[in-house]
């Protein structure tokens, strides 16, 4: 955009008209330069507050461990060394794959059960309220509740984890997909009925597309239940993952090595946040230049 | 005017009510439309005028009388269109999308379908905002492509329920003139709702003058103005101002026949209040 606006010729032909009034307006290349010098300003004062920030973490927790010892907070260069090993040494590796298999098949699988009944229950309103109350009860129940069971009906292991975190995401994800659907735009269904619309266009090229930032905010939740649900299945269940890795370390009370899991936790957490982020840029982007607009 | 034409649109008796009966909407309404004409429905706010429009598309049914629309009762289809106040563009598809979207409910071929969109985008003088989104055009560009798409899918009935209201004066005045060289070229019928007088009697050729609790018809009238309007303006025409006075008149009656006073000054805010208070 600022580079197409930078590229038109700055220069107009000089005309009577614009001798007075003209004057005022600045060419276009000269307009994105400050825009784009102002953005710069702001990049590099949002960075830096954001790296004094981190460098006061770090500090604080150098402070923390001279004061209260090792078991309190370790020193942040050995939660980097302990990092480097267990990088190096594949540990951390291979529970990360664990991880991440649980979250993924976790979450594949309650986004699509999530939707698909979220789309039933939101587009026929009389299953809607058939079965609103059951949903209601499921999505109000934490997930953790459901571990006991789960244990005494698939076990212990990646399978029985996967179901935790299906149930624990899947509500969040139905609950958003239907009420998406149910509110969707009745101006816009109208006018779609009036030109003809039936039942099945009407559904899926006006209400699920309208429900669509709705269902979106869903996927969102239901991500961030399914990493910790994750979690919580790898400490609570059969101890895999990065999950067990903090049990083992916190067990042990190795703290640099706790740490340095739960550097690669937040690491994760926040790729998934950005992945989804970027979904909804490719897959809404009217609304994201919508609200950027705004 | 032949009247010895089969009406395109014709209505009997039709009465329609909401809330299991507790709002009267329409009561005993009859009149025709014939092919190629330009009818306006005129009439204060819920006089019933949008439910008249919905119950011609078929989007709801009556409740006593009948609707036909070419000798059958209506289905949303190909044959109607319809413009709203509000643009109602999806927002997730782009302009040309948006028109697209309609085409394709009527089964046109892709190729059929951007050609014939981008054709229409080009008659409302929108063609370089193709692959715009809505939201990145004014309320008047919004508008426009309103109307494009109720073109594009050539109805033979045009239904518009106060597409310009939302507008300020100047683009108003250009869509008025737009619309009336697109109908001058096509003769769709057209059923126009609009709260303003002056905007009914420049655009038609028959006003149905509508009048509150419960919508009934008041007086069905004959505008005979020269055409083509967009070309002479009749606004000067002493005929204009006649009609004006005539309609005006018709309006004051109603509120002396009872029916709410504040309602009514609500429903017409235009310039007649102004003379009033200037004398
Ligand atoms: N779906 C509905 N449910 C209940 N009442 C309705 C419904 N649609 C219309 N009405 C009632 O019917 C009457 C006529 O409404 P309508 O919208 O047709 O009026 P209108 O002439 O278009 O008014 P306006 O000029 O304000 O748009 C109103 O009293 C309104 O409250
Ligand atoms: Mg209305």
């Amino acid at each position: 955009m600022t580079e197409e606006l930078a590229k038109t010729p700055p220069t107009r032909p000089e005309s009577s008209l614009s001798t007075a009034g003209g004057s005022k307006a600045l060419p276009p290349a000269q307009l994105a330069g400050r825009a784009r010098k102002r953005r710069r300003i702001e990049r590099g004062v949002v960075l830096g507050s954001q790296i004094t920030i981190a460098l006061l973490v770090v500090a604080g927790m150098f402070a923390l461990n001279a004061a209260a010892g090792k078991l309190i907070m370790p020193k942040p260069t050995d939660v980097l060394n302990q990092s480097i090993k267990m990088w190096a040494d594949g540990t951390m590796i291979k529970a990360l794959g664990q991880s991440v298999t649980v979250i993924g098949l976790g979450f594949l699988l309650s986004a699509s059960t999530g939707i698909l009944f979220g789309i039933l229950l939101g587009g026929f309103r009389f299953l809607g309220r058939v079965f609103d109350p059951f949903v209601n009860a499921m999505n109000s129940t934490p997930g953790a509740a459901f571990i006991p069971l789960i244990i005494v009906w698939f076990g212990l292991y990646t399978e029985a984890k996967v179901v935790v975190v299906w149930n624990a995401a899947m509500f969040p994800i139905l609950i958003n997909t239907a009420a998406g659907i149910a509110n969707s735009n009745k101006d816009l269904t109208e006018m779609a009925r009036a030109f003809g619309a039936k039942r099945l266009t009407l559904f899926w090229k006006v209400m699920v597309p309208d429900a669509l930032p709705s269902i979106l905010s869903g996927l969102r939740i239901g991500a961030a239940i399914a990493t910790v649900g994750t979690v919580i299945s790898e400490l609570t269940m059969a101890q895999s993952g990065l999950g067990g890795l903090l049990a083992a370390a916190g067990n042990r009370f190795q703290m640099d090595k706790y740490f340095a899991v739960v550097i690669v936790l937040m690491a994760l957490g926040t790729s998934i946040t950005a992945l989804l982020r970027f979904a909804e840029h490719r897959i809404a982007r009217w609304r994201v230049s919508l609200r950027e607009g705004s | 005017m032949d009247k010895t034409i089969q009406p395109l649109i014709s209505l009997r008796n039709v009465g329609k009510s909401f809330k299991d009966g507790q709002v009267r909407a329409l009561d005993n309404i009859s009149f025709d439309v014939r092919p190629g004409e330009f009818i306006s429905l005129v009439g204060p706010s819920g006089c019933g005028k949008t439910t008249l429009l919905r119950l011609i598309n078929g989007l709801i049914g009556v409740d006593e009388g009948s609707v036909s629309v070419m000798g059958a009762p209506p289905v949303p289809g190909p044959d109607l269109a319809m413009v709203f106040q509000s643009a109602r563009l999806l927002p997730w598809l782009t302009v040309v999308g948006n028109i697209e979207f309609v085409l394709s409910l009527r089964g046109l071929s892709r190729g059929e379908r951007s050609q014939r969109a981008l054709a229409l985008l080009g008659a409302v003088g929108l063609r370089d905002f193709a692959g715009a989104y809505p939201h990145e055009l004014s309320g008047g560009m919004q508008q426009r492509v309103g109307l494009a798409r109720a073109l594009a899918v050539e109805p033979k009935v045009l239904l518009m329920d106060e597409p310009f209201a939302a507008l300020d004066a100047m683009t108003r005045e250009v869509l008025r003139s737009e619309l009336l060289q697109m109908w001058s070229r096509r003769r769709m019928a057209i059923v126009f709702v609009t709260h303003d007088i002056d905007e009914a009697i420049l655009l038609s050729q028959r006003i149905v003058l509508l009048r509150p609790r419960p919508g009934r018809i008041d007086e069905i009238v004959d505008v005979d103005l020269p055409e083509p309007r967009w070309k002479h303006d009749p606004r000067t025409l002493p005929a204009f101002a006649e009609m004006r006075a005539h309609l005006w008149a018709r309006i004051h009656d109603m509120v002396r026949d009872g029916a709410e006073l504040e309602e009514l000054a609500g429903a017409f805010p235009t310039d007649d209040g102004l003379e009033k208070s200037d004398l």
